[in-house]
C-alpha cells in the first residue's frame, strides 16, 4: 500500500508540475467568466433572468461536462500514458520496485483526482460567481442538489478517462489517440441522437446523468441501472487497459 | 557464495530473428559482472528482461530468489538500474526527479538524495531541469538514480555513455567503491572493453543472442594479453562455428 | 501467481461485460415514463382515427397572472366517425369574442357555423365528400415526417426522459406525472423559451402584464391519465413564467392547459335544425373543388359592357352577352352575342353571334370548360365558372383580337 501511495503521490506531483493542469484550471475559470458575462449580457440585453444563483453552477456544469472537462480529461489521460511511452520516461517508474498494476492504478487514480479537483474548482467558482452576480434563488435543497450533481459527474468522466486510457494503450501515437478519441466522442454523440432509445448505453449521454438526481421523484431504478452500466464499463475498460499496459514492452 | 541473480533458459526472439536464445547465467554476491557483446547481440534485451521492461518468452530471472516476472516488487526491492538511456522527467528538477524515486524506498530521505548527487558530481545542478542537461549530465543523473536506494544489485547498461574521461574515472571509482564497501553486486554491459577489463571481476560474452563463455577476469588475463584479444577470439571462434554450421 | 493474474483479469473483464450487458438489456426493456407517454399518445391518436366510432375532445386553456385569470378559452370537439360528422364548440373569456360561444358543425357535405349572440347560421355546402373526409381527424403519427419529428423530440428531451413518473392503479390505468422546476430545466432551454414567451408579454396588450426584467421559466408541470386500454383520457399541463414589469412588481404568469378525451363511443353529433332560422349560404372557398356544387346556378344570361375610347372618355357602345342554356358537371352549352346601342351601329361591323358547346377540361381543380363553337371553327377558348364571385370568364381567341378591348369577365344579368 505504501508503494501504491508513493506511485500515486508521484503521479499527482507530475500532473501538478506540468503546465497542462494549470492551463486546464485557467480555462475552467475562463468558462465561468465568459458564462457569467453572457448571463449579464442576456439579462441586460434581453431582460431575461438567464440564470439564478443556483442555476448558474448548473449551467456551467451542463456546458463543461460536454466540452472542456472531457477534453482535459482526455489530454491528461493521453499525457499520462502516451506521453510517457513516447519519451521513454515510463521506464523511470517501471524499473522501481512497484508492480505495473500499482502504476496503472495510481495513474488512473491521479486522473480521477484531477477530474474531481476540476469539478470542485468549477463548483466553487461558479457558485461564488452565482451568488455575487445573479439573483438569489438558492434554497438549501438546491445548493445540495448542485453540489451533488457536480460530485456524481465524476463517474461518467472516469468511464471516459478509462476509455481514453485504453486507446492510449492501443495506439502508439498520442496525437492519433487524441483524434480517435474525439471522433469516437462525436460519433457516440450522433448515435445517441439517432438511437435515443439506447442512448443510456453511450458514455457520451451518461455525461448528463447528474440530471437524474435532480428529478423530484428520484427515479432510483434508473439511477441504479445507469450506475451499474457505468460501473461495468469502468471494470471492463480498466481491465482491458491494464491488460494492454501489462503486456507492453519498453 | 550466495547467488544473487539467476538467469535460467531465458529466451526472447523478435520478429526479425534477433533476440536472445536460452541464456543461463548466475551472478554471485560481490561480482562486478561485465556483459560483453557486439552491437545487436542481445545485451539490452537481456537486461530489459532482468528489470521487467520486457517479458521473456520462456525462462525466468530471479533476483534474491524472487522471480522478476511474478514477484516483481520483491525482486526489484534491492535493485538499482540504468537501462539503455538515462531517462528523467524534463519538467522536474534533478532533485525532484530523484525525490520521485525516493518515495518508493522508505529509508531514502533528502539527505541521501544530496549524497548521490554529490557522488555523481551533480550537486551543482540540483535545482536545474534536465531539459538543459547534456547527455553526460543526464547519464550522471541516471547513475545517481540507480544507486539512490543503496541497492544490493546494480544493473547498468552502458553506464559510461556520453561521459567525459573525468566522468568515466569517477564512475569507475564509484563502482569499485560500492563493490568494496557495501558488497554491492554489479551487472554492467559495455562495449568499452578496456573499461570492462579495469572494472569487472567476471566477464560473460554474448554473441548472436547466445551466451558464449563466462570467465573471471584474472583467468582470462592469464591466457590472453588483453581482454580485447579474448573477446575477439571468442567472437571469431563462434563466428566460424556458426558459419561452418550454416 | 501468473496464472492467478490472468484469471483475475479474465474474471473481472467478464464481470464488467456481463454487468454492462445485463443492465443495458434491462434498461432498454424498461420503458421510461416518457416512452409510456409517447405510447399513450400514439395509441390514442390511432384509436381516435381508426377505432372509436365517436368521442369528445375538450381542450381548455387558462392564463393567469398572480392567480388572477387573464384569459381562458375552451373548445369542445365532438366526433362521430360513423356518420362521419363533427361538432365544435369554442368559448373564451378575455380578449376573445366577448365571451360568445361559437359553434360549428360539419359533415361530408356541409359545414354550419353559428354564434351565441348572432342568430345567423352560416352554411357551406361541399361537393366532394371523399376529399372532405380526408380533412377529418387523421393520425399525426402516420404522417411521413412523424418518425423524424419523434427522433428530434427524443433527442431534445434527452436526459429529461426520466422526469415522467408513472404510477399504476389497481384497475390497470396509469397516472403519468412530471414536473420540472427551475434547477431542472436546462438553462439554455430556459433562456430560449423565456425569450419567446417574453415577446408575448411585450406590453402590446393592455390586459397582459408587460414583463421587462428577470424573465424565466419557473416551473413546468404535467399530469396525464391513461386508461386501461392505453388511451389517454386527460392531460394537464402547467407552465409558470416569472418576471418583473417596469415598476419592479413580480408577476407569475401561469398557463394551464387541460385536454380530455371522453364519451368514447357514446358521443352524439346532431346536425342543427335550420328550419325557421336565418341562414346565409356561402360557397366554400377554402377547398376549391374541381366539381361545382349545383352548376345549374350558372344557367342564364351574363353580360358586360362594350367600351370604346372617344374624346378622352370611355363611352359605352353596347353589351356583350353570354347565355348559358345548358350546364352540368361535364358539359355546357350556350350562345354568345353582342348588342350595340342605337347611334353606335357603326361599331357593330364585327358584331358576333354564335352558339357554343363546352366540355369540362382535363385540368384538375377548377371548373374550366373547353369551348368548341358551331359557327366558327377557328374558335377555341375556355369558360371558367367562378363559384365564389358568381361570375364567368369567357375567353375565345378571335374575340380578343377585335378592334375594341375585349373584356372576358361576365357578370350575371339579373335584370
Amino acid at each position: 500500500m505504501a508503494v501504491f501511495q508513493a506511485a500515486l503521490v508521484n503521479e499527482i506531483e507530475k500532473l501538478y508540475k506540468k503546465k497542462k493542469a494549470l492551463v486546464a484550471v485557467l480555462l475552467a475559470l475562463a468558462v465561468i467568466v465568459i458564462g457569467q458575462l453572457a448571463i449579464v449580457g442576456v439579462r441586460s440585453g434581453f431582460g431575461l433572468r438567464g440564470a439564478g444563483s443556483v442555476e448558474f453552477p448548473m449551467l456551467v456544469l451542463s456546458v463543461v461536462v460536454n466540452t472542456i472537462l472531457p477534453l482535459f480529461t482526455a489530454l491528461v489521460a493521453i499525457d499520462s500514458f502516451s506521453g510517457e511511452f513516447s519519451q521513454n520516461s515510463m521506464r523511470i517508474t517501471l524499473t522501481r520496485p512497484v508492480s505495473r498494476f500499482k502504476i496503472f492504478t495510481a495513474k488512473i487514480t491521479a486522473i480521477a483526482l484531477f477530474i474531481l479537483a476540476m469539478l470542485f474548482l468549477l463548483l466553487f467558482f461558479s457558485m461564488l460567481a452565482g451568488f455575487i452576480f445573479n439573483t438569489n434563488s438558492a434554497t438549501w435543497v438546491s445548493v445540495f442538489q448542485t453540489v451533488f450533481s457536480y460530485i456524481v459527474s465524476l463517474l461518467p468522466m472516469l468511464v471516459l478517462a478509462l476509455g481514453v486510457v485504453l486507446l492510449a494503450n492501443t495506439f502508439k501515437n498520442g496525437i492519433s489517440v487524441f483524434f480517435v478519441a474525439i471522433l469516437l466522442f462525436i460519433g457516440l454523440k450522433v448515435l445517441g441522437v439517432l438511437f435515443s432509445q439506447y442512448s443510456s448505453l453511450f458514455m457520451t449521454t451518461q455525461l448528463d446523468w447528474y440530471n437524474l438526481f435532480l428529478i423530484n421523484s428520484f427515479p432510483l431504478g434508473k439511477i441504479i441501472r445507469q450506475f451499474l452500466i457505468m460501473l461495468g464499463s469502468c471494470i471492463m475498460l480498466f481491465t482491458a487497459g491494464f491488460y494492454l499496459f501489462d503486456k507492453k514492452e519498453f | 557464495m550466495e547467488k544473487i541473480i539467476e538467469i535460467k533458459n531465458l529466451t526472447k526472439l523478435y520478429g526479425n530473428g534477433r533476440g536472445i536464445k536460452d541464456i543461463n547465467l548466475d551472478i554471485f554476491q560481490g561480482d562486478i559482472f561485465g556483459f560483453l557483446g557486439p552491437n545487436g547481440a542481445g545485451k539490452t534485451t537481456a537486461m530489459k528482461i532482468m528489470t521487467g521492461l520486457i517479458r521473456p518468452e520462456c525462462g525466468d530471472v530471479t533476483i534474491f530468489g524472487h522471480s522478476v516476472t511474478e514477484e516483481y516488487e520483491l525482486a526489484m526491492e534491492k535493485v538499482g538500474c540504468l537501462i539503455e538511456t538515462a531517462e528523467s522527467y524534463s519538467y522536474l528538477s534533478a532533485f525532484d526527479n530523484l525525490k520521485q524515486l525516493a518515495r518508493y524506498y522508505p529509508d531514502v530521505d533528502h539527505k541521501r538524495i544530496d549524497e548521490v548527487l554529490e557522488l555523481t558530481g551533480m550537486i551543482k545542478y540540483k535545482h536545474e531541469k534536465p531539459k538543459k542537461f547534456s547527455l553526460g549530465m543526464k547519464q550522471r543523473l541516471g547513475l545517481a538514480a540507480a544507486v539512490l536506494s543503496r541497492p544490493k544489485v546494480v544493473i547498468l547498461d552502458e553506464p559510461l555513455n556520453g561521459l567525459d574521461v573525468e566522468g568515466m574515472i569517477a564512475i569507475r571509482k564509484l563502482i569499485q567503491h560500492l563493490a568494496e564497501q557495501e558488497q554491492t553486486t554489479f551487472f554492467i554491459s559495455s562495449h568499452l572493453i578496456h573499461d570492462v577489463e579495469l572494472t569487472c571481476t567476471r566477464i560473460g560474452v554474448i554473441y548472436d543472442g547466445k551466451m558464449l563463455n563466462v570467465e573471471s577476469t584474472p583467468n582470462i588475463l592469464k591466457n590472453y594479453a588483453t581482454l580485447e584479444n579474448y573477446f575477439v577470439s571468442e567472437v571469431e571462434r563462434n563466428g566460424r562455428v556458426s558459419s561452418c554450421a550454416s | 501467481m501468473k496464472f492467478n493474474k490472468k484469471t483475475a483479469m479474465l474474471v473481472s473483464f467478464t464481470l464488467g461485460t456481463l454487468l454492462v450487458a445485463t443492465t443495458a438489456l434491462a434498461d432498454i426493456a424498461s420503458k421510461s415514463g416518457y416512452d409510456q407517454l409517447k405510447d399513450a399518445l400514439k395509441v390514442t391518436a390511432q384509436q381516435c382515427s381508426e377505432k372509436f366510432d365517436s368521442y369528445t375532445m375538450d381542450l381548455s386553456i387558462e392564463v393567469k397572472d398572480n392567480g388572477k385569470t387573464l384569459e381562458s378559452s375552451d373548445s369542445t370537439q365532438k366526433y362521430d366517425r360513423s356518420k362521419p360528422a363533427s361538432e365544435n364548440i369554442n368559448s373564451g373569456s378575455g380578449n376573445q369574442n366577448n365571451g360568445a360561444k361559437q359553434y360549428s358543425y360539419s359533415d361530408k357535405t356541409s359545414m354550419i357555423s353559428w354564434q351565441d349572440n348572432d342568430p345567423t347560421y352560416y352554411v357551406s355546402e361541399y361537393t366532394n365528400p371523399e376529399e372532405r373526409q380526408a380533412g377529418f381527424f387523421s393520425n399525426p403519427f402516420k404522417e411521413s415526417s412523424a418518425d423524424d419529428f419523434e427522433k428530434i423530440a427524443d433527442a431534445v428531451v434527452g436526459s429529461l426522459k426520466d422526469q415522467v413518473v408513472v404510477t399504476e392503479n389497481s384497475d390497470g390505468s396509469l397516472g403519468l406525472a412530471g414536473s420540472l422546476t427551475e434547477v431542472q430545466i436546462p438553462a439554455l432551454v430556459n433562456a430560449v423559451v423565456s425569450l419567446q414567451l417574453k415577446q408575448q408579454f411585450n406590453g402590446n396588450r393592455k390586459d397582459m402584464p408587460h414583463l421587462t426584467k428577470d424573465v424565466f421559466v419557473k416551473e413546468v408541470k404535467g399530469t396525464a391519465k391513461v386508461n386501461k386500454d392505453g388511451v389517454m383520457e386527460s392531460i394537464l399541463g402547467t407552465a409558470v413564467l416569472s418576471g418583473k414589469d417596469e415598476q419592479g412588481t413580480v408577476h407569475e404568469v401561469s398557463v394551464e392547459a387541460l385536454a380530455t378525451l371522453s364519451e368514447i363511443n357514446s358521443t352524439t353529433v346532431t346536425k342543427p335544425d335550420l328550419t325557421g332560422k336565418k341562414v346565409v349560404e356561402n360557397i366554400t372557398n377554402e377547398n376549391p373543388s374541381s366539381e361545382m356544387s349545383n352548376p345549374e346556378k350558372f344557367m342564364g344570361k351574363f353580360k358586360n359592357d362594350i367600351l370604346i375610347e372617344k374624346d378622352n372618355k370611355f363611352v359605352k357602345v353596347g353589351e356583350r352577352f353570354v347565355e348559358i342554356t345548358q350546364i352540368d358537371n361535364k358539359t355546357a352549352a350556350g350562345r354568345y352575342y353582342e348588342v350595340y346601342k342605337p347611334g353606335f351601329e357603326e361599331y357593330a361591323t364585327a358584331q358576333r353571334d354564335f352558339k357554343f358547346a363546352a366540355k369540362k377540361s382535363e385540368q384538375q381543380g377548377n371548373p374550366i370548360y373547353d369551348i368548341t363553337t358551331e359557327s366558327m371553327n377557328t374558335g377555341k377558348g375556355i369558360i371558367y365558372f367562378d363559384q365564389n364571385g358568381g361570375k364567368i370568364n369567357f375567353n375565345i381567341n378571335p374575340l380578343s383580337n377585335g378592334g375594341l378591348q375585349f373584356d372576358s369577365n361576365f357578370s350575371p344579368d339579373l335584370d
